[in-house]
C-alpha cells in the first residue's frame, strides 16, 4: 500500500507540474487580459502602465518562468478578480464549495444506493416502475433549470426559504447560535436540494444496474438455494459485489467538487470554487484561474487514489493482485 | 388636578411628528445586489467598475460637487464638500479652496490641504497608472497655503478648471497612503479597505460575498439616513432579481425589461428608471483593421460612411430592442447633455443607395455591391456580454441587405473584444460609451489626439476642423459662443459619419417599496446615497439592528 500511495504521489507531481503549464499557456494564448477592462474609457495607455506593473507586458517565457519560480517558493500570485493573495482567495472559496458538495455527495450517495436498491428488490413492481420512472425524469431535467425551478418556487412563489448565498448578509451576525445555524440550514437546503436530487437519480440508476448484473451470480442462486432471505440476498451479498462500481463513481465524483457545483453555486449566489473559477477566467484573471485549475488537477489526483485504495478494500482480490 | 393647557394636544402632536421625522432621518439597512463576484480596488484613483465607484462616491470626498444640472463651466451649481468655499485667484490661474475645520478621516484625523497636494501628486505619477493624469493635465500643482487652504494652480485659464480640480479629484488620507509605491497601490490593503471622508464608511469587504458600508455618525455634514448599505454579490443577474422581488435584497441597479411587470406587481419592489450618460452607436473605422496608417477599403471613404448611416431604420430597431427603455441616439452625446438642434441623416434607402453607387460600389448578381473585385462586405463586431448589442447587430446585418451590403456579425467574449477595439483591429463595432458631465471631454472620444493608446477614439475619426472647434469651444468664455462652437463642431462631425447614432438606454432599477431613492445623478447613481432613506414606519428586521455591533 506504502508502494502504492508513493508511487502516485510521484505521478501526481508530473501531473500537478504538466497541467500547470498548460494551463498557463492555454490562458494566455487567449484574448484578453486582465486589464481588458469593460469599461472602454479606460485609456490604452493607463492599461499598459497596468500591465507593467504586474508584468504582464514581458515574453510569455519570461512570464511562464517567473510564474513557476513563484510558485516553488508558494506565491500563487494575486487574484484581479477578488482582490486578494490567492492562497488566501482559495482558503476562502474552497471549504465553501467542499461544504456544499461534500454534504450533496454523501446525501446522494446514501439515498442513491438505497432507491437502486429498493428497485431491484421491488423489480418489475408498480412501485419499483414509478422510482425507475421518477429518477430517469429528475435525471433528464437540465440541472440549470432544476435549479432556477426550485429558486423560484420556495424563493419567490412560496416565500419560505432564502434566494442565495450562504446566510443572512444582515441578520446573521445578530442571530443567536441556533438561529444562525438555522440560517446556514435554510440557505443550505435549496442548493443542496439541487444538486442531490440530480447526482441521487444518477447513482440510484447506476446501484440498480450493478445489481442487476450480480443478481444472476452462482453466489446468489446459491445463497438462495440455501434459502437466506431475499432482503439478506440483495441487502448482504449481492449489494457488497455491486458496490464496487460505487466506488470508482465516488472517485470520479470526487472532482466534481470543484467544478461540478457551478450552476448551483451561480444560481444560489453560493460563493464558492466552481463559481470562482468562471468568473476567474471571464476576467482573465490568470494567477486564480491556473491555481484552481490546479488545486482541480490534486482533486483528480486524490480522488483516483483514494478510490483505488477502497478499492483494495473492497475487493480481497485487487488486495492480493 | 391641574389642567392641561389648551395647546398641549398641539405640541404632543408636534412632539410625536418631530421625533417620527427624526427616526426617518436616521436608521435602515439596505442590500444592493451586485451582478458579479469581484470589484476594482476601491481608491478613486485606481476604481474602474461600477461598484468600485459607488463605494469610492461614498467613502471619499470631491472639494466640491457638481449641480443636479451637470453644468461643468465655471464653478455655477457646485455645492461645497470638502471645501467650504473657494477664491479665484484675479487672473483666474489659481483658486484657494478653504478646507472645512470640521471634515475628518475615518480614522478622526483631520482633512488637511496637505491631503489635497498629495492627492494630485499621486493621480498625476505615471507610475500610479490612474486614468486621471491626462484629465488633470491642465492642474500644475497644488500649494498649501495654510493647513486649512490648498491653492490649485492652472496651466492655462479654462472654463473647465473649476470642474477639473473639484470634481474629477477625490481627496486622499497622505497619512494612509504616502508609504506605499505608487506602483504597489492596486496590491496594497488600502486598495480594498479605504479609508476617506465621505459619510459612509467601510465596514467590511468580503473578496467575492459583500461589501458593507456603516454609516458614519459623527460626520460634519450630517450623519447619512441609511445606517448600512451591503453590496451583496450575485452571480446570476436572474437570481439577483429573484432576491429583489422577494424582499432579501432591496436594490437591483440594472433590471431586464423583461421582468419590470413582474417587478412592479410582486407587491414587494418597484421599477426605477433613472437617468445615465451612455449612448450606443455603431462606430465604423476609418482605418484599415490590419494596416491603421491607411484608410479603410471601405469606411475610409466618407460617402459609403453616410449610405450606411441612411440605410439603417434607427426608429425601428430602437423600438424593437428597447421598446420604451431606450431612445433614439442623436449624436455623439447621451441625452442628458445632448445638444438638440444637430441634424441626423434621415432613413432613405434611395438616398443611400444613389450615394453607394456614387461611391463606385454596383450591384452584382448576388445582391452585394462591389468595387473593383471587392465586394462591400465588413464584420459587425458585438460583446456577447451585451444582449441589446447582439441583438442590434442581428438587425443591422439583415436592414444592410436591402441596400446591396453585407455585414457579418461577430459575436466575441468582452475581453477579446475590448482586445480588438483597442488596437484597431475591426471594421465595424456596436459601442455603448458613457461620458462624464464636462463638455470637453467629447474630444477624447472623436479628437485627433485622441486616438488609442491614449484616448478612446477607437475609429481613428480625424476632422481638423472639428479639433479646432473643439479646442476653440473648449477654451471659449462666452457661453454663447462656446454653444456655437460645439455645435459647428457636433454637426460636421455628424455629417462625417464615423459612427451610427443608434440608442440611449434608459437604465432601470428595482427597489423594494419601502427604500426611498434621492437623488440619482446621471454620472453618478449612487451619488446621494447618504440621503436615500427607509421611513420609521416601514422599517423591517434588518433596519432595526442599528449600528449596534454584531454578536462575537
Amino acid at each position: 500500500m506504502r508502494r502504492l500511495v508513493a508511487v502516485r504521489l510521484f505521478h501526481a507531481v508530473v501531473v500537478l507540474f504538466l497541467v500547470t503549464t498548460i494551463a498557463f499557456f492555454l490562458l494566455h494564448f487567449a484574448p484578453g487580459d486582465p486589464f481588458s477592462f469593460e469599461n472602454p474609457n479606460i485609456p490604452g495607455d493607463v492599461r499598459d502602465r497596468m500591465r507593467a506593473e504586474f508584468g504582464y507586458d514581458r515574453p510569455l517565457m519570461e512570464q511562464y518562468v517567473r510564474y513557476m519560480g513563484s510558485v516553488a517558493s508558494g506565491n500563487l500570485g494575486f487574484s484581479h478578480l477578488l482582490r486578494v493573495p490567492v492562497t488566501q482567495a482559495l482558503g476562502t472559496v474552497l471549504p465553501r464549495t467542499l461544504l456544499l458538495m461534500g454534504l450533496a455527495l454523501v446525501i446522494s450517495f446514501a439515498l442513491g444506493i438505497r432507491l437502486g436498491v429498493y428497485e431491484v428488490r421491488h423489480w418489475q413492481k408498480r412501485r419499483a416502475r414509478a422510482s425507475n420512472g421518477i429518477s430517469l425524469f429528475i435525471y433528464s431535467l437540465p440541472d440549470f433549470w432544476l435549479a432556477l425551478m426550485l429558486l423560484l418556487t420556495f424563493a419567490y412563489w412560496l416565500p419560505i426559504l432564502p434566494g442565495g448565498g450562504m446566510v443572512d448578509v444582515v441578520m446573521h451576525e445578530y442571530m443567536g447560535p441556533g438561529q444562525a445555524a438555522w440560517d446556514r440550514i435554510k440557505h443550505l437546503i435549496l442548493p443542496l436540494t439541487a444538486l442531490v436530487l440530480i447526482v441521487t437519480a444518477l447513482i440510484a440508476r447506476y446501484q440498480r444496474a450493478a445489481l442487476l448484473e450480480v443478481l444472476p451470480s452462482d453466489f446468489v442462486r446459491t445463497a438462495r438455494a440455501k434459502g437466506v432471505d431475499e432482503r439478506d440476498i440483495i441487502g448482504r451479498h449481492a449489494l457488497r459485489n455491486a458496490l464496487l462500481p460505487m466506488i470508482t463513481l465516488a472517485g470520479l465524483a470526487f472532482p466534481a467538487l470543484l467544478g461540478g457545483a457551478v450552476f448551483v453555486e451561480k444560481v444560489f449566489s453560493w460563493p464558492g470554487m466552481g463559481l470562482t473559477l468562471i468568473s476567474a477566467i471571464g476576467v482573465r484573471d490568470y494567477p486564480l484561474v491556473v491555481a484552481s485549475v490546479v488545486v482541480g488537477a490534486a482533486m483528480v489526483v486524490i480522488g483516483n487514489l483514494l478510490a483505488d485504495i477502497a478499492y483494495g478494500l473492497a475487493d480481497p482480490r485487487v488486495r492480493v493482485r | 388636578m391641574r389642567q392641561l393647557p389648551p395647546y398641549s394636544l398641539f405640541l404632543v402632536l408636534l412632539a410625536a411628528a418631530c421625533a417620527d421625522r427624526a427616526s426617518d432621518t436616521g436608521g435602515g439597512t439596505m442590500v444592493v445586489v451586485h451582478a458579479g463576484s469581484g470589484t476594482s480596488p476601491m481608491l478613486p484613483p485606481l476604481a474602474v467598475d461600477n461598484l468600485g465607484r459607488a463605494i469610492v462616491d461614498n467613502v471619499y470626498e470631491r472639494l466640491a460637487e457638481i449641480g443636479p444640472e451637470l453644468n461643468s463651466i465655471g464653478d455655477r451649481g457646485f455645492t461645497p464638500r470638502l471645501a467650504r468655499s473657494w477664491e479665484w485667484a484675479a487672473d483666474s490661474m489659481s483658486i484657494a479652496f478653504a478646507i472645512d475645520p470640521r471634515a475628518q478621516w475615518h480614522d478622526g484625523r483631520p482633512v488637511r490641504a496637505s491631503d489635497v497636494r498629495f492627492t494630485l501628486r499621486l493621480l498625476k505619477d505615471p507610475k500610479a497608472a490612474t486614468q486621471y493624469a491626462s484629465l488633470l493635465e491642465n492642474v500644475d500643482s497644488i500649494s498649501v497655503r495654510d493647513s486649512l487652504t490648498a491653492v490649485a494652480w492652472f496651466r492655462k485659464r479654462t472654463p473647465e478648471q473649476f470642474y477639473d480640480v473639484a470634481h474629477q479629484v477625490y481627496v486622499l488620507p497622505e497619512h494612509v497612503l504616502k508609504d506605499i509605491p505608487p506602483d504597489k497601490l492596486a496590491t496594497s490593503e488600502a486598495a480594498m479597505r479605504p479609508m476617506g471622508s465621505g459619510r459612509f464608511r467601510l465596514a467590511r469587504f468580503e473578496p467575492g460575498v459583500r461589501v458593507e458600508l456603516v454609516a458614519d455618525t459623527a460626520h460634519y455634514r450630517g450623519r447619512p439616513k441609511l445606517d448600512r448599505v451591503i453590496f451583496s454579490f450575485v452571480a446570476d443577474p436572474g437570481a439577483a432579481v429573484t432576491q429583489v422581488m422577494s424582499g432579501q435584497a432591496d436594490f437591483f441597479e440594472n433590471l431586464p425589461a423583461d421582468v419590470l411587470q413582474r417587478i412592479d406587481t410582486s407587491g414587494v419592489a418597484r421599477s426605477l428608471r433613472y437617468p445615465g450618460l451612455q449612448y450606443g452607436f455603431m462606430l465604423m473605422n476609418q482605418r484599415d483593421p490590419k494596416r491603421l496608417a491607411v484608410a479603410h477599403p471601405i469606411f475610409g471613404d466618407r460617402r459609403v460612411r453616410q449610405a450606411i448611416s441612411m440605410a439603417l431604420d434607427r426608429q425601428a430597431m430602437v423600438r424593437n430592442i428597447f421598446d420604451t427603455l431606450g431612445m433614439l441616439g442623436s449624436g455623439p452625446f447621451s441625452k442628458a447633455l445632448a445638444d438638440t438642434t444637430i441634424v441626423l441623416p434621415l432613413f432613405d434607402r434611395a438616398r443611400a443607395a444613389a450615394l453607394l453607387d456614387s461611391a463606385g460600389w454596383r450591384v452584382g448578381p448576388d445582391g452585394i455591391r462591389s468595387r473593383a473585385g471587392r465586394p462591400l462586405r465588413f464584420g459587425v463586431m458585438v460583446p456577447t456580454s451585451s444582449q441589446a448589442r447582439m441583438r442590434y447587430a442581428v438587425l443591422i446585418q439583415e436592414q444592410l441587405k436591402s441596400v446591396g451590403a453585407q455585414a457579418d456579425n461577430e459575436s466575441i467574449d468582452i475581453r477579446a473584444y475590448v482586445d480588438r477595439l483597442q488596437s484597431g483591429r475591426f471594421d465595424a463595432l456596436l459601442l455603448a460609451l458613457a461620458t462624464d458631465p464636462a463638455r470637453s471631454g467629447v474630444r477624447q472620444s472623436w479628437g485627433t489626439a485622441a486616438f488609442p493608446p491614449a484616448g478612446q477614439n477607437f475609429a481613428r475619426y480625424s476632422n481638423r476642423t472639428v479639433d479646432a472647434l473643439f479646442d476653440s469651444a473648449a477654451t471659449t468664455f462666452d457661453r454663447s459662443r462656446m454653444e456655437q462652437q460645439y455645435h459647428r463642431a457636433y454637426q460636421m462631425l455628424v455629417d462625417d459619419a464615423p459612427a451610427v447614432w443608434l440608442y440611449d438606454p434608459l437604465t432601470v432599477a428595482g427597489v423594494h417599496k419601502r427604500v426611498r431613492v434621492e437623488g440619482m445623478r446621471p454620472d453618478g447613481w449612487y451619488v446621494g446615497l447618504a440621503d436615500w432613506w427607509i421611513p420609521a414606519n416601514e422599517r423591517i428586521d434588518r433596519d432595526r439592528i442599528g449600528l449596534r455591533p454584531a454578536q462575537p
